[in-house]
């Protein structure tokens, strides 16, 4: 914690996005924590500094509430990847990405990366029940003294849950949104490389979610890293306030 | 959230009250009303409610922030055996009286003025409310529009607690204290127990005796029962209802309310409450407060155990003045424009807090909005290792207008000692992060963490008073003197008060005397009262107000004198036990150690004022 409390200057800007209750703030937990536990609904939103290899990447976990949607294009501005997360059980929180969320990242970069990540895969796909990988089991083992909360009906009983949004609705909004973008769909990466399926609870697919984030927003940190060592040197000396202005608001 | 109520002399006589007995008005019209309601939820309204007590208030008096305590001054039949029991066990300290300044002292006829019409009657409102729960199953939940909503409770077991509580159980009825929030058309937000959905039709019946009462141009303010008082408070377009048991005054219920009230304008402003219902009257507001639902559960919980609030006042913890200091050097010289108040938290109680002096010129914090402040930290520091940016309205500073709260823990992973920056501008947080760098740095300089780490709050037993096993101490404020926030101090509870249980029965015991030292009716300046397991005495002057609890073999003599050698001991500890000296900065940062003369005199007169009693 020392470490990344001496504020590294975060090289790129990552942004949750979507309607409360999807699973935002647990997805971000069992990336960074490797844990899925209780959450309670954020206020406001919440800024994060993952050390990724040699670089520094913010995260800003926002709250889906209305009660919050002023905030978001503030915490939008200058992003390099937007993850728009929705519920795979509840077909309104993809809807809710395009009618309230998906204009506040007007302020994002102008080539900024955007990821449709459907959580709770774990309620409806047989497949994400099962942890990834045999680390995350045996740590699912050692929670058992404090178990996990339920996190639905379904959960508890065993059963799947009705799958309500499935890839191919969720690649139909990836398409709108780059025509949101005014973006051309052959240039630009396609709806496989950034439609996810995530479960929060199991940890199915997430560690993937935001590795292959990171790799696709790799170009935009180095170029930021570039830009600021061409900058001429006074900037270092005399205005570094200013400094971290503008670089922010040129890339990330 | 007692204050004298500048309305009370008017209201009195209007206030209508009913004595047990036939054919009143506003019992009747009452029982029509409600049976007009729908006969299915009261079978037997009339025969029932005959001896309920409703307490209207004239509408001229549209604020119903403050209290009063009317009820008080329409005595009626006996109470039960237990009130009269404790009342008699209790006397006045009548040999302080004659010298206790001005105020006069009730003694004897004390008795009685405690009373509230209790009666069976109340039962109904009880009944009321269970009854209409038994409908709603038919009813189902129609009322609700928000696909957003939808979402919510398709998931509603992940919000545990108490959300889910089958609302037909009798467990359901025996919670000690109901809130519920309801807009005007009756639109239910938020219930303590049980979902809102589950109960809309209580909440109808409650909004429809609010409106009831309305039509005849008054306002209904409390109804009592053997059991139960429930309690209105009407703010804006919002409808507050305490249901409980805990014998807790009206007035102080009211006062719970109105916290309940602050918080949700903390999250949306008054302004904006106000323009949502301007704008659709039947708005389900759980839209926005959606997710709100823990934080409010949270202030309850609050309000029920810790007696901050009881006290209108913040505790702090007890810290050497230097390393007070120090820290408050430190959070002065982090400072970037737009901030305006840094305060530091170590386990929810104050550590230091500063502020900014031209941005709130001649302004301070209230309580009230500390609390809120303190108890939305605790509830969203679920996920402790982030930053968190959000805004946040001070309903006592600003009802209309937001702050931006920077959070975040400077001691991770145990997260105990919690920074909080307030800042006017939205989009200051990069900045204010760096704020928190530069005190972060400064700390680990000077090791303040692990001094921290090492501060707990005292323990009664250093006072060294043999009888005394608990008190509350709160120093009044001299505004002439010096504008600082309003604090109180008190020991941990130690045994015999170590069990849930028993910090809740010694808490009930201190609300108790509060209220009578509080009554509006018959203010009481001390009480020697002699509870079953303990004995307690209350004291208010001028200048500070004290809550003590003895064994139960003390005797009033060594009260006194124990009361004595514990004000020496505050006074002594004082610079420990309290922020005396709340500093600001200012964008040219120079803060004036000034008025330290001026607090000192208070609390030397305070000491003077009580020996002279002896
Ligand atoms: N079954 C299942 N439940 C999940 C999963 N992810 C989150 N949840 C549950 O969904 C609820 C909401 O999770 P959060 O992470 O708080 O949701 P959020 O998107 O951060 O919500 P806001 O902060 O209000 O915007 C919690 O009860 C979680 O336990 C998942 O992958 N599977
Ligand atoms: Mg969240």
């Amino acid at each position: 914690m020392p470490e990344v409390s001496k504020m590294k200057k975060p090289d790129v800007k990552v942004v949750l996005l979507g309607d409360m209750n999807v699973g935002k703030t647990s997805l971000l937990h069992r990336y960074t924590e490797r844990r899925f536990k209780d959450t309670i609904s954020t206020v406001g939103g919440a800024f994060f500094l993952k050390q990724w290899g040699p670089y520094n990447i913010s995260i800003w976990d926002t709250a889906g509430r209305e009660q919050f949607h002023g905030l978001g294009s503030m915490y939008c501005r200058g992003a390099a990847a937007v993850i728009l997360t929705y519920d795979v059980t509840n077909w309104q929180s993809l809807a809710e990405l395009e009618e309230r969320f998906l204009s506040l990242t007007d302020t994002a970069n102008h080539d900024c990366i955007y990821a449709l990540v459907g959580n709770k895969a774990d309620l409806t796909d047989p497949k994400a029940q099962l942890s990834p990988d045999s680390d995350v089991a045996s740590e699912e083992c050692e929670e058992s003294g404090c178990p996990t909360p339920p996190a639905s009906p379904a959960s508890l009983s065993g059963m799947t849950l009705h799958k309500q949004v499935t890839p191919e609705d969720a690649a139909a909004l990836y398409g709108r949104i780059l025509r949101y973008k005014g973006l051309e769909e052959k240039s630009s990466l396609p709806a496989e490389k950034l439609c996810f399926e995530t479960s929060a609870k199991t940890g199915y697919n997430v560690d993937t979610l935001f590795e292959a984030l990171f790799d696709l927003v790799l170009p935009c940190i180095l170029r930021k890293r570039n830009e600021n060592q061409e900058s001429p040197t006074v900037d270092l000396e005399e205005c570094r306030g200013t400094s971290n202005k503008r670089t922010r608001s040129a890339c990330c | 959230m007692e204050r004298d109520n500048h309305q009370e002399g008017e209201a009195q006589g209007v206030k209508i009250c009913d004595p047990p007995c036939e054919s009143n008005p506003p019992a009747d019209t009452l029982a029509t009303s409600l049976s007009l309601l729908g006969n299915h939820m009261f079978p037997d309204p009339v025969e029932r409610n005959n001896s309920t007590t409703v307490n209207k208030q004239e509408l001229s008096n549209p604020i119903l922030s403050d209290v009063t305590e009317e009820e008080k001054s329409v005595d009626a039949e006996p109470q039960s055996n237990q009130v009269t029991k404790l009342e008699a066990e209790e006397a006045e300290i009548s040999e302080c009286q004659n010298n206790a300044s001005s105020q006069t002292l009730d003694e004897g006829t004390e008795d009685a003025a405690t009373d509230n019409d209790r009666s069976d009657s109340g039962e109904f409102v009880v009944a009321m409310l269970a009854k209409a729960k038994l409908e709603e199953q038919g009813i189902g939940v129609k009322g609700r529009s928000s696909p957003l909503l939808e979402a919510g409770i398709q998931e509603s077991p992940a919000f545990m607690s108490h959300r889910d509580e089958d609302v037909t159980a009798e467990s359901w009825r025996q919670h000690r204290k109901h809130v519920f929030v309801l807009s005007e058309a009756g639109k239910p937000i938020y219930s303590r127990y049980g979902s809102e959905e589950a109960l809309s039709s209580t909440m109808g019946v409650m909004m429809a005796l609010v409106s009831f009462v309305q039509s005849g141009d008054n306002i209904i303010r409390s109804v009592y029962s053997a059991e139960h008082t429930v309690v209105f408070l009407q703010k804006g377009p919002l409808v507050l209802v305490c249901v409980s048991n805990s014998r807790q005054t009206e007035q102080q219920l009211r006062g719970e309310l109105l916290y309940v009230y602050y918080q949700i304008i903390s999250m949306l402003t008054q302004a904006s409450i106000s323009r949502i219902f301007e704008h659709k009257k039947n708005y389900d507001l759980r839209r926005l407060l959606a997710g709100s639902e823990k934080i409010l559960d949270g202030l309850l919980n609050l309000v029920d155990s810790d007696p901050s609030f009881l006290l209108a006042a913040v505790h702090c913890l007890p810290l050497a003045s230097s390393l007070r200091d120090s820290l408050s050097q430190i959070l002065l010289k982090a400072i970037t424009p737009n901030l305006v108040f840094s305060i530091l938290i170590a386990n929810n109680q104050l550590l230091t807090i500063v502020q900014e002096k031209t941005v709130i010129e001649d302004a301070r914090l209230e309580p009230a909005d500390v609390h809120l402040l303190l108890n939305l930290i605790g509830a969203s520091s679920a996920f402790q290792a982030g930053e968190i940016w959000t805004p946040i309205c001070l309903p006592l500073f600003n009802p209309d207008c937001y702050f931006y709260a920077y959070i975040s823990y400077l001691d991770p992973p145990e997260c105990t000692v919690c920074l909080l920056l307030l800042s006017t501008d939205k989009e200051a947080f990069y900045a204010v992060a760096e704020c928190k760098r530069k005190i972060e740095e400064a700390m680990t300089a000077q090791n303040s963490l692990s001094l921290i780490a090492k501060v707990q709050s005292y323990s009664v037993s250093q006072v060294g008073v043999s009888d005394l096993r608990h008190f509350m101490y709160k120093p009044f404020d001299v505004p002439d003197n010096y504008r600082q926030l309003t604090q109180f101090t008190s020991p941990e509870m130690e045994a015999p008060y170590s069990s849930e249980e028993e910090k809740m029965r010694l808490l009930d015991l201190y609300r108790y005397m509060h209220s009578r030292i509080h009554s509006t009716s018959r203010p009481l300046k001390l009480i020697y009262h002699v509870a079953e397991r303990e004995t307690l005495l209350a004291w208010v002057t001028s200048k500070f107000e004290l809550y003590t609890c003895f064994s139960p073999l003390v005797t009033k003599a060594c009260a006194i004198t124990a009361i004595t050698k514990l004000l020496r001991w505050i006074k002594k500890e004082e610079d420990r036990l309290f922020i005396r000296y709340p500093q600001k900065y200012s964008t040219t940062p120079n803060p004036s150690k000034s008025s330290r003369g001026g607090k000192s005199d208070q609390q030397d007169s305070t000491e003077n004022g009580f020996l002279s009693l002896l």
